[in-house]
């Protein structure tokens, strides 16, 4: 299980060098890397971030690096520079047409259009058959849609598009899972324990917090940028509950008040997992995105972390429920350990490497729940590049297969990715 | 056993309340003017307009409030659900956010309605027409808008159309003075304090929630909002496609995997079934709507020659077709959703059983019976497979939610006029009573396939203790 603990630290050992051989010889590992078709699986994993990460440079209609009339220029670098105010551009720079400019020397990234370009001569155009391009560098290699879109650069930035959404949402769920199943499994139902004023002053807190938070704010967050806003009611709220607390620590201490009110937090979490999971999926997402005016990748990032943390939930509650009966816990908290100091610092960093297994198929799962809202129309705004969104345009024209087959292949293929290291690091967990 | 049931049972209750709750919690965060959405396309003169959308609005108990309590600021009025137009009731309340008084605030939106009437009077001179129209349209976008420019731009235009006749001028002015003066004492005497004093309104039982909850209970689930049809027949309708498609494919599915799973786990390590592993497990990351749409490309389009299926979906037949013109119809409109729907589930299924018999065919009785001498078949069939059925039972519970969820998107892709399609119709058109019912109908069906599975589990093995089994 070490595999899984390389952030700890030893003293007198360089810990930089104490991580890497860790991993590598540590026997987690070794079971996991035997496995080849998982192993692969995490070297494309590592290609698809390099994809998204670099997509700007993988496709795009500006060169990578250029030379016209004895001047120099990056213009993808530019493009970043402009984007974060680092740099300007004048008008001709702005006006030139990349891809009819006569170079001295050049260097195009490998697709030579970018997501939004409409090449509107080349409309539903075959990767075999005959297009309007003026050499084999330009060519529409996947073909293109029924704008002129060329589908290989909807491919590699929908990558992005993918990668960013299964990240960012299986971050909130993760961390909304591991929080709620830690608290389950490794409190139940007797173990949280809490004095009655405590218990009250965070029920106050928590309706001041909504009030101040989001009754109040209403009509700032309708009129501010959603996000920000959003960011700003939370921080209310957690301030309400921090002074909730502060108060309640001052109170039980001049008052005597014992932790006597036992929260079952075993069942509320249960019945909170059980009613989520009892909601189909995709009907419950459908209705939640009804709520966007405007779709962005933002919402939908935050609609799919709120509602699929029940798995990770799960996954940690089980492991916890193992781990707290262990002597270790015993020994912890003979030693004067607090609970919450036992469960973060002790039973947590030992039950997350099943959550692992959790995370890999949800980060599938989020994929594909991804491109099927984008396909239904309701995920990512229609013009962004997402492989949802490119499948839909398929439906328009049945005659274009290739505007099917490949992003259709791309969404098989990272799930399968994902599987596979799902099953993969669940083995190499159970042979141990 | 009974006694289990009936638990269960009652844990239905709180869970359809909860889900309840967020069906609401939904609608109400929904943007969008409910009764503007239902007038809208319905033909209504503009001049019938106003009357039209209060009956509506009656109609669709948009002048009640919508829960038994509101937390709000003291700023706010406990009577604000009663300012009917919903643009108007917007305007009130951000007006109120901005400021928080709203005596000031009630006394300008009187004004304005005060200001209304009067000008309409003047309706009938054709001498001052074009001037009356201006004036008229600026009045009735007054409170639409809570922006200081767009009433600034209002006041400007109305202050223009009056300056231009004289006999207008005559009659407005004094109004439109005390119409200024209104508005000025909104932000001359700003009580912003008042936003951040909570308070709680009761409303009683007399509430959307309640009535639309005791409507649920007593089976009336309301009408559409786009067609005015029942909910429940429209639903109705839908349910069986849905459940026939879904039953369908999960039985399709049983039966073929079993028979995969068990042979793929006896003949485990040999090439044929290596080969049929790693098609079962491609299949089972395979995104159906990929599928879908691969099929409906090359088996209903005659580009590639294999055009089995013409039309998407059941063909509108006449009203008199006999019961088999009818169920082929059907049948044929379901073949490729079925098939969509089923791989899925059968690739899900049989690799578990593969698993389950592995661990089975590994057990000290196996070698006893072999010793035995007992048939291959019989060891396989009657000691192994007993003993590995029982994750396929469990899985039912998760299989049948996953088939219901698939259906939405499937449905969509085929034109099948279920659940989904209904769902995905409906949230397109903000028609919420149909949203709240299937995904109440939705989750329902999705609890008992779950209590089945876990009573199931029972049935296979009286040895578990329902009451203490520990889920994970």
């Amino acid at each position: 299980m070490n595999f899984f603990n390389r952030k700890k630290k030893q003293p007198g050992v360089e810990p930089q060098t104490l991580q890497e051989g860790r991993l590598r010889a540590s026997p987690g590992w070794r079971r996991f890397s035997k496995n080849r078709a998982a192993l692969w699986s995490l070297r494309m994993l590592y290609v698809l971030i390099f994809v998204a990460v670099f997509a700007d440079f993988l496709a795009n209609d500006k060169p990578i690096y250029c030379r016209i009339e004895g001047q120099t220029y990056f213009p993808i670098f530019k493009e970043y520079g402009i984007k974060l105010g680092l740099s300007q551009g004048d008008e001709a720079y702005f006006r030139r047409e990349w891809q009819n400019e006569i170079y001295e020397a050049v260097i195009f990234p490998p697709v030579t259009y970018n997501a939004q370009q409409a090449d509107t001569p080349n409309r539903y155009t075959s990767p075999f058959g005959k297009q309007a391009v003026r050499s084999w560098r330009f060519r529409h290699w996947m073909g293109t849609d029924g704008i002129g879109r060329d589908i290989s650069a909807l491919m590699v930035h929908g990558t992005r598009a993918a990668m960013l959404v299964s990240v960012i949402s299986m971050g909130i769920a993760t961390l909304i899972g591991l929080l709620l199943g830690s608290l389950a499994g490794f409190f139940g139902d007797e173990r949280l324990r809490t004095s009655a004023p405590r218990l009250l002053l965070n029920l106050v807190a928590l309706a001041a917090g909504f009030f101040y938070g989001f009754s109040v704010r209403a009509f700032a967050m309708t009129e501010g940028s959603l996000f920000t806003e959003v960011f700003k009611s939370l921080g209310i709220l957690f301030a309400c509950l921090l002074v909730a607390n502060l108060i309640a620590g001052q109170i039980e201490r001049r008052f005597k008040f014992s932790a006597s009110v036992a929260i079952p937090a075993d069942t509320l979490v249960n019945r909170a997992i059980e009613t989520l999971s009892s909601i189909p999926t995709l009907l419950l997402l459908l209705s939640a995105a009804a709520l966007i005016q405007k779709p962005s990748i933002i919402y939908i990032m935050a609609i799919i972390g709120l509602l699929r943390w029940t798995g990770i939930a799960r996954y940690i509650r089980a492991e916890l429920l193992k781990i707290r009966s262990l002597e270790y816990i015993e020994a912890a908290r003979a030693m004067g350990l607090s609970e919450w100091r036992i469960l973060f610092r002790h039973a947590l960093p030992n039950g997350l490497a099943p959550v692992l297994v959790a995370i890999a198929f949800g980060m599938a799962n989020t994929i594909l729940i991804e491109a099927s809202l984008s396909f239904l129309g309701i995920g990512l705004p229609p013009e962004s590049a997402s492989w949802g969104n490119v499948l839909q345009n398929a439906r328009s024209s049945p005659q274009s297969w290739w505007i099917a087959l490949f992003p259709g292949l791309g969404i098989f293929l990272t799930i399968t990715i994902f599987n596979l290291i799902g099953e993969g690091v669940g083995e190499s967990i159970n042979k141990s | 056993m009974l006694q289990y049931l009936l638990k269960r049972l009652l844990l239905f209750v709180p869970m359809l309340f909860v889900i309840s709750f967020i069906a609401f919690g939904l609608n109400q965060c929904t943007p969008g003017d409910p009764v503007e959405a239902a007038l809208e396309g319905t033909g209504v003169m503009p001049s019938a307009y106003p009357r039209e959308y209060k009956q509506k609005a009656a109609a669709l108990e948009l002048d009640k409030p919508s829960f038994y309590f509101s937390l709000t600021a003291v700023a706010y009025p406990d009577t604000l659900y009663k300012i009917i137009p919903q643009r108007h009731r917007e305007t009130a309340t951000a007006l109120i956010a901005q400021f928080g008084n709203w005596p000031e605030i009630s006394g300008y939106l009187q004004q304005i309605a005060v200001f209304k009437t009067k000008l309409d009077g003047l309706r009938r001179n054709p001498e001052t027409k074009d001037q009356f129209n201006l004036a008229m349209y600026a009045t009735e976008r007054l409170p639409q808008t809570h922006q200081p420019a767009s009433i600034q731009a209002g006041f400007d235009s109305i202050g223009l159309a009056l300056a231009l006749k004289p006999a207008l001028q005559q009659k407005m002015s004094p109004e439109f003075e005390t119409l200024k003066q209104a508005y000025r004492q909104i932000s001359s005497r700003q009580t912003r304090g008042k936003l951040y004093i909570p308070t709680i309104h009761g409303y009683g039982f007399q509430n959307r929630y309640h009535n639309w909850l005791i409507g649920m209970l007593k089976g009336d689930f309301g009408t559409s909002l786009k067609d005015g049809r029942k909910v429940s027949s429209k639903i109705k309708e839908a349910v069986n496609w849905t459940l026939s498609l879904s039953i369908t494919a999960i039985l399709l599915a049983y039966l073929l995997s079993v028979p995969i799973g068990v042979y793929s786990a006896v003949y485990q390590g040999s090439k044929a079934e290596r080969v049929v592993s790693i098609f079962l497990f491609g299949l089972d990351s395979m995104p159906n709507f990929w599928m879908a749409s691969l099929l409906i490309i090359f088996f209903t389009t005659p580009e590639y020659g294999m055009d089995f299926f013409r039309v998407l979906g059941p063909a509108s037949l006449p009203a008199d077709a006999g019961f088999w013109e009818r169920f082929f119809s059907a049948f044929t409109a379901m073949i490729l959703p079925v098939f969509c729907l089923a791989y899925g589930a059968l690739a899900y299924i049989s690799r578990q059983v593969r698993a389950s018999m592995i661990t089975a065919l590994k057990q000290d009785y196996i070698r006893t019976a072999r010793a035995k001498g007992l048939t291959a078949r019989q060891v396989v069939w009657k000691h192994a497979f007993r003993n590995a059925l029982f994750p396929l039972i469990t899985m039912f519970a998760s299989v049948f939610p996953a088939a219901l969820a698939g259906s939405v998107i499937i449905e969509h892709i085929f034109n099948i006029p279920g659940m989904g399609q209904l769902m995905i119709k409906s949230i397109q058109g903000d028609d919420w009573p149909v949203i709240y019912t299937v995904l109440m109908l939705a989750s329902l069906l999705t609890m008992i396939g779950i209590l089945v599975a876990d009573l199931l589990y029972h049935v296979a093995d009286p040895r578990v203790d329902l009451n203490n089994k520990n889920r994970k």
